[in-house]
C-alpha cells in the first residue's frame, strides 16, 4: 500500500514536491515553533532599556562594516568564557536585538559585555588604528568613521520600523530621534536633557569622539560599544544569586 | 544565443528587461538619498544592458522548428562561463580576506576594501556565484537528460540564469557599499531578497513543467536531490528574510525575529543552506555525473533514495547545534546534536555509494583526473560530514565553536565536497555542450587536480591546527587557577597558520584560473571546428523524432 | 486556543519522535520492496541511454 502510495508520488511531480516540503519543512516547524512562545520561560528583565538613537546608529554601522563576521555577542556557560568575559549571556539580553548579533567567530574577543570596560578614547585610538593600542592585533583600521559626520535625519524612521517589529519606542522617542542622537553626545547642549528624560539617568551623556559639536559616525559606534552588555544587569543579578 | 529565441521570445525578453529597467529607474528615484538609489542605477543599467544584447541580433532569422528536436542548452553554456567566472572572484576575494588576517594593513585606506566589507563577497561570490550558477547549468541539463523533454520555453531559463546573477550582483555591489542584514549567508537587504524570490519561483516552475513533460515515467534520483535544493531553499529563504524595510526608499531593513528567535531562525538556515545548497544540488550532480563519466551505474539505487529521504529528513533538526551552551534551551540544542550525528549515516551511504561505485574502475580513476576530481569530492564529503557530527557533540563543540576549527571544517566542506564535485561535472559537461570530444587540455585538467587538492589539505590543516591551539588556549588555566592566556596571545598564535591558510587559499585560486582558461581554449577549438566542419556531422541523423504540442 | 509553551515542547518532542519513525519505515519499505527493483534497475542504467535529442 505503501509502496503503491509513493509511486503515484513519484509519477506525479506535484505530489513529489508536497512530498519533499513535507518531510523537511515540518522538521523545522516542529523544532522552531515552541521558540515563539519562549517569553513565557524566558528570564524578566522589567529594568531593560532600549537602544537610543545614536546607540541604534552606531549598531548599524557595526553591523555595516561587518564586525559580527569576527566577534561575536554571545557568553556562553563555561567556566573559562564567565571568567574572561563575565556573567553568561541570557536570552533577555537580546530581546530588542533585530537582528541578533550573537556571531559565530571569534577572530577577536566577545563584545556582549564590552561595555565600560574601556575608555571612550581608548576605542576611538582603537578604532583608528588598532596596532596604536595592541601592536599585535589583525583587526582593521575605520578611520572613517571619525571622518565621516552621522546621519540622523533618518533615525525616526528606524526607530518607528524598530517598533514594528515590536521594540517598545515610544511616540515622544521617535518624535525626538535625530535631537536625542545630537544631544547624547553633546552633554552640554539644550538637546541633552530630553535623552535622560526619555531613556533614563542611567544613559551615557558623553562626546564619545572627543570632539563635542560635531556628530560622527565614530560617536555612534562608541556610543553602541559603550552599552554592550549594559541594557539590564538580570546577568549580573543572575550571577550574584547563583554565588550565594 | 539571441538568434536560437523566437520573435515573440525576444520580444517578451525585451518587455521584462524594459519592466526591470523601470522598476531600477523608480528604485534610483525614490532612494536618491540612499544607498538603494545606487542599486537602482545598477538595476536600471542591468536591464538597459539586457535590452541592448537582445537588440544586437533582434532581426536575426527566426530559428527553424527543427530546434524542438534538439536539447536547449544555450542557458546552460552561458551557466558555466558564470559559474567560473565567479569563482576567479570568489576566490580572488577569499585570498585577500585571507592575507588581510596575516597581513591586516594589506588593504586601501577606504571604506569598500575593508575586512568586514569584503569578507561577504568571497563567501558569496563563492557560494553563490559560483555554486549557485554551477547549479543552475547542471541541473538545466541533467533535467533535459533525465526526463528526455526539452525545457518547456526558452526565456524562462534565460530569465532564471540572468535573474540570479542580478541577484549575485546586488548582493556584492552592496557589500562594498556596507548594504548587509548581517545574517551569515543571507547577508543581501530586502529587494535583492524579493527579487531572488521572483527568480527562485520561475526555476521551481520551469524544473515543474520540464518534468511534467517527461518521456521517462521513473524521475531520476538527481532530479531528487535538484528538487529538494530548488524548494528548500526557497522555504529557507523567504522565512529566514522577513524583516520591515525602514522605508520603501531605503535599502536597511529590521529583521522580524530578534534574540533568540532570529538566532535559531538564522542558524535553521544557515545550516539548511549548507545542506540544500551546498549538499543536496551537488549530491544532484554527483549522482548523473559521476556514473557518466565512469560509465557504470550509481552502486545502489535503494541506498541513494534512502539517504535522499535521510538528509532531508535530519538536517532541518541539526541546526541548533550553531548554539550549543548559548542562551537557547537545552532541549533544543540536544535535539540539534541528535540529529547532527544521526545524520552521519545517510550522509556517510552518499559518499559510499559514490565511492563503490568507482570499485573496479580504479583504473579510469587513475588515468582520468576529471573523474579523480569527483572521488575526491566524494571522500571530502565523507570526511566532512563525520567532522561535522563530531562537531555538533556538545563537549567537541565547546572546544571549536567560535575558533578557526570552524572555517577549516567549512573549507575541508567548500573546497574539498562542492569546489571539487563541481570542477569535476564541467570538465565532463563542457566538452558534451561544446561538442567536442575532450577538454582543450587534459593536462592542465591535472594540473588543476594538484592545485586544488594541494591547496585543500594545505588550507584544511592549516586551520585544524590554529582552530585547535585557540580552543585550547582560551580554556588553558595556570596553576594558581586564572586563565593561562589573555586573547592578544591566541591571536599572536594563529599567525603561522593564517599565512599557510593564505597559500592554500592561493593555490586553489590558480587552480579555477587554470580552469577557466582550459574551459575558454576548449570553447574557441569547438568554435575553430565548426567553422571547419559543415553542418552538424557529428550529431547522428535526425530520426524524424515527432514535434510535441506547444512546442 | 491556548497553546502554551510546554505544551508546543512536548508536541515538538513526541510527535517529531514518531514522524521520524514513521518516515523511515515508509521509505525503507518503499527501497526495500521487492516489485520495485526492475524498476530501480532500470532507472540506474537509464542515464546511459542515448541522450542527444529529446524524446529518445
Amino acid at each position: 500500500m505503501r509502496e503503491f502510495f509513493h509511486r503515484k508520488l513519484e509519477r506525479n511531480a506535484i505530489g513529489f514536491v508536497l512530498a519533499i516540503i513535507g518531510v523537511s519543512a515540518i522538521g523545522g516547524f516542529v523544532e522552531i515553533a515552541p521558540l515563539f512562545t519562549i517569553h513565557e520561560t524566558v528570564e524578566k528583565a522589567p529594568d531593560m532599556r532600549v537602544y537610543t538613537p545614536l546607540e541604534l546608529a552606531g549598531r548599524n554601522i557595526y553591523i555595516r562594516e561587518g564586525c559580527y563576521a569576527c566577534h561575536s555577542q554571545m557568553i556562553r556557560t563555561l567556566r573559562d568564557e564567565v571568567e574572561r568575559y563575565g556573567p553568561y549571556s541570557l536570552a533577555v539580553e537580546s530581546k530588542y536585538d533585530h537582528p541578533m548579533l550573537w556571531g559565530s567567530k571569534r577572530t577577536g574577543p566577545d563584545l556582549a559585555r564590552l561595555g565600560g570596560k574601556y575608555s571612550d578614547a581608548w576605542h576611538v585610538a582603537h578604532l583608528y588604528n588598532p596596532r596604536d593600542v595592541v601592536p599585535q592585533s589583525v583587526m582593521p583600521k575605520y578611520g572613517w568613521l571619525l571622518r565621516n559626520e552621522l546621519k540622523t535625519e533618518d533615525l525616526g524612521r528606524h526607530l518607528a520600523a524598530q517598533r514594528t517589529v515590536g521594540v517598545p519606542y515610544t511616540d515622544a522617542q521617535i518624535a525626538n530621534a535625530s535631537a536625542d542622537a545630537y544631544g547624547q553626545a553633546s552633554p552640554d547642549s539644550p538637546y541633552a536633557a530630553g535623552v535622560t528624560e526619555r531613556y533614563g539617568e542611567a544613559t551615557n551623556m558623553r562626546a564619545f569622539d572627543g570632539e563635542p559639536g560635531r556628530l560622527t559616525e565614530m560617536d555612534a559606534v562608541v556610543a553602541y560599544l559603550q552599552v554592550l552588555g549594559r541594557l539590564t544587569d538580570a546577568a549580573q543579578k543572575q550571577a550574584a544569586a547563583a554565588e550565594k | 544565443m539571441i538568434a536560437a529565441l523566437t520573435i515573440a521570445e525576444r520580444q517578451r525578453a525585451i518587455s521584462v528587461s524594459a519592466l526591470l529597467a523601470l522598476c531600477g529607474l523608480a528604485m534610483a528615484i525614490v532612494g536618491r538619498d540612499d544607498l538603494f538609489g545606487v542599486h537602482g542605477v545598477i538595476v536600471l543599467l542591468f536591464g538597459l544592458g539586457c535590452i541592448g544584447l537582445v537588440m544586437s541580433n533582434y532581426f536575426a532569422p527566426e530559428p527553424s522548428e527543427e530546434r524542438l528536436t534538439r536539447y536547449y542548452d544555450d542557458p546552460t553554456k552561458v551557466g558555466i562561463v558564470l559559474s567560473l567566472g565567479w569563482a576567479v572572484v570568489g576566490m580572488f576575494f577569499g585570498v585577500w580576506v585571507a592575507a588581510l588576517l596575516a597581513w591586516p594593513d594589506l588593504t586601501f585606506d577606504a571604506a569598500w576594501a575593508s575586512f568586514g566589507r569584503i569578507r561577504p563577497i568571497h563567501t558569496s561570490g563563492v557560494i553563490f556565484g559560483f555554486g549557485g550558477n554551477a547549479l543552475i547549468a547542471t541541473s538545466f541539463h541533467v533535467l533535459q537528460r533525465t526526463t528526455r523533454a526539452r525545457l518547456p520555453d526558452q526565456f524562462s531559463p534565460w530569465f532564471v540564469l540572468i535573474g540570479y546573477n542580478l541577484f549575485c550582483v546586488l548582493a556584492a555591489t552592496g557589500y562594498l557599499m556596507g548594504i548587509t542584514q548581517s545574517k551569515e549567508y543571507a547577508e543581501p537587504e530586502w529587494y535583492a531578497d524579493l527579487w531572488l524570490v521572483i527568480v527562485w519561483v520561475t526555476y521551481f516552475l520551469l524544473y515543474i513543467r520540464t518534468l511534467q513533460r517527461r518521456k521517462e515515467p521513473h524521475i531520476y534520483v538527481a532530479n531528487w536531490y535538484y528538487m529538494a535544493f530548488i524548494l528548500v531553499v526557497a522555504v529557507l529563504h523567504i522565512v529566514n528574510n522577513l524583516a520591515v524595510p525602514v522605508s520603501f526608499g531605503e535599502a536597511k531593513s529590521y529583521s522580524l525575529f530578534s534574540g533568540v528567535q532570529d538566532a535559531m531562525t538564522q542558524w535553521w538556515y544557515g545550516h539548511n543552506a549548507v545542506a540544500f545548497f551546498l549538499t543536496s544540488g551537488f549530491l544532484g550532480m554527483m549522482y548523473y555525473y559521476l556514473p557518466k563519466r565512469a560509465g557504470r551505474p550509481i552502486y545502489s539505487y535503494r541506498l541513494s533514495i534512502i539517504s535522499f529521504w535521510g538528509i532531508t529528513f535530519m538536517y532541518m533538526w541539526a541546526g541548533s547545534h550553531h548554539l550549543h551552551y548559548t542562551a537557547l534551551p537545552q532541549w533544543v540544542q540536544t535535539l540539534g546534536m541528535t540529529f547532527s550525528v544521526v545524520l552521519l549515516v545517510p550522509s556517510w551511504a552518499s559518499a559510499g555509494n559514490a565511492l563503490a561505485t568507482l570499485n573496479g574502475a580504479w583504473g579510469k580513476v587513475r588515468d582520468d583526473a576529471t573523474l579523480r576530481f569527483m572521488m575526491v569530492a566524494a571522500v571530502f564529503y565523507g570526511l566532512s560530514t563525520f567532522e561535522g557530527s563530531f562537531m555538533a557533540i556538545r563537549a567537541v563543540n565547546s572546544l571549536s565553536h567560535y575558533t578557526d576549527w570552524t572555517v577549516g571544517h567549512v573549507h575541508a566542506g567548500a573546497l574539498g565536497w562542492v569546489a571539487m564535485i563541481t570542477f569535476g561535472s564541467l570538465y565532463a559537461l563542457v566538452p558534451w555542450m561544446w561538442k567536442v570530444e575532450r577538454m582543450y587540455s587534459p593536462k592542465l585538467i591535472e594540473v588543476h587536480f594538484w592545485l586544488a587538492l594541494s591547496g585543500t589539505v594545505i588550507y584544511v590543516f592549516a586551520m585544524w591546527n590554529s582552530g585547535i591551539i585557540q580552543g585550547l588556549m582560551w580554556r588553558t588555566y595556570n596553576d594558581s587557577g586564572t586563565l593561562a592566556y589573555s586573547f592578544i596571545d591566541s591571536v599572536v598564535a594563529m599567525h603561522p597558520y593564517y599565512i599557510a591558510r593564505t597559500v592554500g587559499g592561493l593555490l586553489f585560486l590558480l587552480g579555477a584560473i587554470v580552469a577557466s582558461y582550459n574551459v575558454w581554449m576548449t570553447i574557441r577549438m569547438s568554435r575553430a571546428q565548426a567553422v571547419g566542419a559543415a553542418g552538424d556531422g557529428d550529431l547522428p541523423a535526425l530520426q524524424g523524432a515527432a514535434l510535441q504540442a506547444g512546442e | 486556543m491556548d497553546v502554551d509553551h510546554h505544551a508546543l515542547v512536548g508536541f515538538a518532542k513526541s510527535w517529531g519522535l514518531f514522524y521520524l519513525v514513521a518516515m523511515a519505515i515508509g521509505v525503507l519499505i518503499y527501497a526495500l520492496w521487492p516489485a520495485n527493483r526492475k524498476r530501480f534497475d532500470r532507472a540506474k542504467t537509464s542515464i546511459f541511454d542515448k541522450d542527444d535529442r529529446p524524446g529518445d
